[in-house]
């Protein structure tokens, strides 16, 4: 495990990390409930967690068990609701169904220190003179999130998911839920389908995109993933109105067809899921419309902003690559020493679909104070690659193309208008908003208990482009936030498992064209950045799990 | 009248063999412990045709512990649904004798003589959690103590030997012993 200096270099980064603790952490999970069910170590399902390996995608793919005998490998036995033989007296009425012997609960926190590079405080240069604006300190401690979670199978092939964080950054109650879902594995049973090619999963989902957000084992986001298309209306420049805060990693509700398996050949999902591209929760429509937990009135119930619902499909093809037969449709590759991760390369696509909606008060031709709907049909569309050899490195490349039907408000003489300005008469069809963008990178496990990774981030938004013209940026990230139509991101990490439950992490986020310059907006006699904004970013965390 | 000579020869030494073979019993703390005669100069012992069976069922090594005499074949059968492996990293610490015997699918054996006496830690390297041993009795005179430490070595032959009493996560002991009819040692393990 390499010599004196090597130990040293590792012990000093160690240390580095533990004498920094923790910001910007997103979630990540390892479900401990199953490590004690099955008395097993978190690697029986995990490389580096959350990142599962091949047994750990069959474990999921079964509904959170074995795929065969899971019976035998528990340790603490479930709960028997029905007898058995309930279940053949009324074969299609009574499923006996269990419930975990222990409640299956696992907790996780993390930390985090911050580094900030030296332009952090560039972007507050745009902001009329003497106004205060937002300080970024150079270095900060942060707590990321507390978060339970809860997973599981209550037999029949069904299987749950509940996850909420409990606090984040210190603060109770500023978290939310993640996912919380019932899966009905493998329906197509009940229709002669062939194995595995039908489940059914309802409620608060991640959608099945290309590589997961929620549990992926890097700390900051792909940039592409949190990318929303939001336009501002600027009757000077190329207009854009699109206000779609949708981001295909962010928590769905709806329902989720899917089928195949993650551990070789197809799989694929078809989801419809509620739109909200307002982002916002519509809580003052509870008061005028009875809801499933409401009377007359009230309730949890209403978050859609309109009646269509986003359709998302997404289908992969995995090409196991070992020569042997049996080994190569088993669900880990038999290696000379020991079972192992296939080497295997996977293709993929994805697209969704939906309608961002946005009403503003205007007036009819006639003077008639009316409300307008734009109705603006987006789509994301993209494709994606795996190449893995064995348990230790890994290549992933994902891309994506997004599109916005772009209407831009009119007054009753056929002039553009600002949200702000003259109420608007109608709309007219403007040039899409589009993005593009994506990353490739390299997951390199040098060591059991050392992951080296290092990712290349882009995207390319015309949206963003115009939104920094403004002076605060595009909405909630003025700081980190790109002036130009670019934004690209080197990230190489490193990762220590202390513990199979505990890791530490250091991940530098470089993000080149640093320079910022500043000009007169010749219309509004703002300031504006003609090039780009972009802040380095250090971050070293802890994060356990049990 | 020689063969008769050498017959009745052998048949009293026999008899006296059998007459002075004793046993070496006592108490080892804490319970569940291995107890053997170790290394005895200038004797071999033919190796046993027996061929235990170490299984790996419901993710778990069975038995937990096994002790052998060296020479013995060893079948490692894999009893679960999901793969496994079997691998040492060494014999009572010597790396060179680390072995890896690879993977293979339920229901089906590998197997590995034991030439080299010590205490074989058994490990998966799918399943961290699983950990068994073999212990490699360089002699045939071997027990494995009750659960509350009691044993009792069969068939030992008079004479002074050195007895090791081994328990997992303690130190190994050894002692010497006397037997003469009936050879006595106690032992308190310690971390």
């Amino acid at each position: 495990m390499g010599g004196r200096p090597f130990r040293s270099v590792c012990g000093s980064l160690l240390f580095f990390t533990f004498a920094f603790s923790i910001v910007s952490a997103h979630k990540s999970f390892a479900i401990p409930a199953f490590s004690r069910m099955y008395g097993t170590s978190c690697s029986t399902c995990h490389i580096d967690f959350p990142k599962l390996n091949d047994f750990g995608k069959a474990f999921k793919d079964a509904g959170f068990k074995f795929p065969k005998d899971d019976e035998s490998m528990i340790k603490i036995p479930p709960v028997m609701l029905g007898a058995p033989a309930n279940a053949e007296l009324w074969p299609k009425a009574i499923w006996p169904g269990t419930i975990p012997g222990i409640p299956p609960i696992g907790l996780r926190y993390n930390n985090y220190f911050q580094y900030t590079s030296s332009n952090r405080n560039q972007y507050n240069k745009l902001l009329p003179q003497g106004t205060v604006g937002p300080y970024i300190p150079a270095t900060d401690f942060e707590t990321g999130f507390f978060s339970i979670f809860s997973a599981g199978n209550f037999g029949s092939d069904i299987a749950f998911w509940v996850d909420d964080d409990i606090s984040v950054s210190g603060a109770n109650g500023n978290g939310g839920l993640g996912e919380a879902y019932l899966k009905f594995v493998n329906i197509g049973r009940l229709i002669k389908l062939p194995p595995h090619a039908l489940n059914l999963r309802i409620g608060q989902v991640e959608l099945e995109i290309p590589f997961t957000q929620s549990k992926s084992i890097w700390i900051s986001p792909y940039d592409i993933y949190s990318q929303a298309n939001i336009g501002a209306v600027n009757p000077v420049f190329n207009q854009q109105f699109v206000n779609n805060v949708f981001t295909v990693a962010s928590s769905s509700k709806g329902v989720e067809l899917s089928g195949g398996l993650h551990t070789g050949g197809y799989n694929y999902s078809i989801a419809f899921i509620d739109q909200n591209t307002s982002g916002t929760p519509q809580a003052t429509n509870n008061n005028y419309v009875p809801t499933a937990t409401g009377s007359n009135f009230g309730g949890v119930g209403i978050a859609s902003d309109a009646n269509f619902k986003d359709i998302y499909t997404s289908f992969n093809y995995r090409f196991n690559l070992e020569h042997d037969k049996e080994s190569r449709n088993a669900i880990q590759a038999a290696g000379p020493t020991g079972p192992r991760d296939h080497t295997y390369l996977n293709f993929g696509s994805y697209w969704l679909y939906g309608r961002s909606v946005q009403r503003l008060s205007g007036a009819l031709l006639d003077g008639t104070a009316a409300v307008f709907t734009a109705r603006e049909p987006f789509y994301r569309v993209g494709g994606n690659m795996t190449f893995n050899y064995h348990c230790c490195l890994q290549f992933n490349a994902l891309y994506m193309y997004g599109h916005d039907y772009n209407l831009l408000p009119v007054d009753s003489t056929g002039t553009l208008v600002s949200v702000s300005g003259a109420p608007p008469a109608g709309f007219v069809r403007g040039s899409p908003a589009t993005f593009s963008g994506g990353f490739v990178d390299a997951e390199w496990l040098a060591y059991p208990w050392m992951y080296v990774m290092v990712r290349y981030d882009g995207v390319n938004s015309n949206s963003d482009y115009h939104n920094a013209l403004v002076p605060g940026g595009f909405a909630g990230s003025p700081f980190n936030g790109a002036a130009s139509v670019t934004r690209n991101r080197i990230t190489p990490a490193v990762q220590f498992l202390i513990h199979a439950n505990i890791k530490a992490i250091a991940e530098y986020q470089f993000r080149p064209s640093q320079s910022v310059t500043l000009a007169t907006n010749p219309f509004t006699g703002l300031p504006v950045a003609t090039n780009s904004f972009h802040t380095n970013t250090l971050v070293l965390g802890f994060e356990f799990v049990y | 009248m020689n063969r008769s000579f050498l017959l009745t020869v052998l048949v009293v030494t026999a008899l006296s063999i059998s007459a002075i073979a004793g046993s070496i019993e006592g108490k080892v703390s804490p319970g569940k412990s291995v107890v053997y005669v170790d290394t005895i100069q200038g004797k071999t012992f033919p190796a046993p045709s027996q061929q235990p069976v170490m299984d790996q069922k419901g993710l778990v090594f069975s038995p937990h512990v096994m002790v052998v005499q060296v020479g013995t074949t060893v079948e490692f059968l894999n009893s679960d649904t999901v793969q496994h492996n079997v691998f040492w990293p060494s014999i009572s610490g010597n790396k060179k004798l680390t072995h890896n015997l690879g993977t293979w699918p339920k229901g089906e054996k590998k197997s590995f003589k034991f030439d080299n006496p010590g205490v074989v830690s058994l490990l998966c390297n799918v399943h961290p959690e699983m950990a068994g041993y073999i212990i490699v009795s360089p002699t045939p005179y071997f027990a494995e103590t009750d659960a509350s430490g009691n044993y009792k070595i069969e068939n030992v032959p008079d004479g002074k030997y050195n007895v090791v009493a081994w328990h997992e996560g303690m130190k190994t002991q050894s002692k010497s012993v006397d037997v003469a009819g009936i050879g006595k040692a106690d032992f308190t393990l310690s971390k």
